[in-house]
């Protein structure tokens, strides 16, 4: 193993060592995206949806085409057959990874894996047969010279530190990272880059059940969408969001016509003109922030906002009946995070797991924790997420605390930038397994390396 | 091995004394490479969960405990929410139209009411 000499890690220069390293891979092997790219750069190269496809117009399973591409051949998603190698955040199927990654480090990083290190994101207290397999799959399918697995959370924490040095994370080396992802949403305590174990608490709800949810709600309500994954994928990012009162924007939503300023429509697409859906009157839909103005609440009039002059006006696209209105599914949707008994569950909010997970760490800890709470993953991307989970927040924490949420610039980068940060740290080839450890000692011995 | 072997990463079955079946026996070559793959749940069942020490954070036990906060309480019939409830059928109801509805019930409908929420009388 060879030993490089310790010197403290600058904070500044992300991509100084990057030279001189041989190429670490950093993965961020998510549910729903695979974020993957070369240590020490500041994006990953590649960002796609951890999946194989079948749309209707194909026989195979083809491997889906990264985020932001502009190929002009985009592969139609609608009724797309979809198989995942993640279930509920675990990987299940490496078989199904194996392709994808062949794929990803074939075509889009373009590496050989016999001459580069791994570093692999893994959910908090994966089961050891699963670690087993991850293994097998890096060592034994790719053969990759070293490979290091890292906690999300403590990548996200490393990454927040190195942003501020002069910020509470960095000075007090402990935070709470609250990872809303795909699958679950865990809420972490990290302290001197070490993940708490028994602080982690876990709620069952993702960004892949709030779509289903989503799916459920405007097939009963107005047409069928149970297979149109993508296309309510879409739909939840652009039109959800968390509302801030929930009882005062149900009675809201009830207006009829031009008053309700939850209601917008979108267009479904038709396969000829335009294969991907699109917002009718993206303007409209950004009504609802007018709504936290408590002024007009009382006359129930709205001011501010003109209306359309004609009905014609707003009507220009609709030719055919290909599209549906939302109204208190918009922040019904989000709203599960915070309440999952509304879905049956029997999981607190989020909320509520975030002083669970605070109160299992020591008690020094805890006014340093809820005032450096980071909120990470692409659910945490619904507009008001974070005033609304201080709202929620505040009345659970003791009033002697500081209560301060901080969000991330790109949620769904964050992890993989933490994970570039380290790898390009001049320790991190002595904190990785190598190919001739695992051959020798075997899975369990190894994992023993990364404390988990 | 030889080097030049090596070099040319033929796809050579490896042996490792860590493991009980070797890839190669599972696997064997010629055959489909279709695995079985087990869903989360069953590699949960398999993972004999009751031995681990109960102390310890494991995949089970970080499941983000019930509410502590009294769960809001609905109108059994019309999904409003519920301020009253009735000592005689202990259905839950939201406003005096209801309740006629629900006083007007046969308590063989009440009973199924109950039962979708889990609170129906059970004898046995």
């Amino acid at each position: 193993m060879p030993l490089h000499p310790t010197f403290p890690l600058p904070d500044e220069s992300i991509s100084a060592f990057a030279g001189a390293m041989c190429s670490v891979v950093v993965l961020d092997n998510g549910g729903g995206l695979i974020k993957a790219g070369h240590g020490g750069d500041l994006d990953p190269t590649a960002v796609l949806p951890n999946c194989l496809l079948r749309p209707l117009s194909s026989k195979k399973f083809l491997h889906p085409d990264p985020l932001h591409s502009s190929s002009a051949a985009a592969l139609d998603l609608t009724s797309a057959a979809v198989r995942r190698p993640i279930d509920r955040g675990y990987l299940i199927n490496a078989d199904l990874q194996r392709d994808i990654w062949a794929h990803l480090f074939a075509n889009h990083l373009r590496v050989s894996t016999s001459s580069s290190s791994l570093l692999l994101t893994e959910p908090p207290f994966t089961l050891p047969s699963i670690q087993r397999a991850t293994d097998e799959l890096v060592f034994e399918d790719f053969n990759f010279k070293s490979l290091y697995v890292a906690d999300s959370a403590a990548l996200v924490h490393l990454y927040e530190a190195s942003t501020s040095p002069q910020g509470l994370v960095s000075k007090a080396q402990c935070s709470l990272v609250v990872d809303c992802g795909f699958s679950f949403t865990h809420a972490v305590p990290v302290f001197q880059n070490f993940t708490l174990n028994y602080g982690v608490k876990r709620i069952d709800l993702g960004g892949k059940a709030l779509t289903n949810y989503l799916k459920e709600l405007v097939s009963y309500r107005s047409i069928s969408v149970m297979d149109e994954s993508f296309l309510m994928d879409d739909v939840k990012e652009k039109l959800c969001f968390v509302s801030l009162d929930v009882d005062r924007d149900l009675q809201l939503a009830r207006k009829p016509g031009w008053d309700n300023l939850f209601r917008c429509t979108y267009v479904l697409p038709d396969g000829v003109s335009h294969t991907k859906g699109f917002v009718k009157d993206p303007e409209a839909a950004r009504r609802y922030l007018k709504s936290t103005d408590e002024s007009h609440l009382i006359g129930g009039t709205i001011i501010d906002v003109e209306k359309p002059e004609s009905a014609e006006d707003r009507k220009r696209i609709d030719l055919t009946k290909n599209e549906f209105d939302l109204t208190n599914e918009r922040f019904l949707v989000p709203e599960m995070i915070f309440q999952p008994a509304d879905l049956g569950m029997n999981q607190a909010g989020l909320a509520e797991c975030i002083v669970r997970a605070i109160n299992s760490c020591h008690p020094h800890l805890h006014p340093v924790l809820y005032e450096s709470i980071i909120l990470t993953g692409g659910s945490t991307l619904f507009p008001q997420f974070a005033e609304r989970l201080e709202r929620e927040l505040r009345p659970l924490v003791p009033d002697y605390y500081q209560v301060k949420i901080t969000t991330q610039q790109d949620p769904i980068l964050g992890v993989w930038r933490g994970g570039s940060l380290l790898a390009s740290s001049p320790d991190f080839e002595a904190m990785c397994v190598t190919k001739a450890e695992y051959e020798e000692m075997g899975s369990a011995r190894c994992r023993r390396r990364f404390l988990r | 091995m030889e080097p030049e072997v090596i070099e040319a990463e033929l796809v050579l079955p490896t042996y490792f004394s860590f493991k009980k079946t070797q890839i190669y026996e599972k696997y064997p070559k010629g055959q489909s490479s279709a695995r079985r793959f087990k869903h989360l749940k069953q590699i949960i069942q398999a993972e004999n969960i009751q031995s681990y020490p109960p102390d310890e954070p494991n995949y089970v036990n970080i499941e983000s405990p019930p509410s502590m906060h009294p769960s809001k309480r609905i109108c059994d019939i019309t999904g409003y929410e519920a301020p009253y409830h009735d000592p005689r059928t202990k259905l839950r109801y939201a406003n005096a139209g209801v309740f006629k509805v629900i006083r007007s019930l046969p308590s063989e409908y009440v009973q199924r009411y109950l039962a979708l929420r889990n609170a129906a009388v059970v004898l046995r």
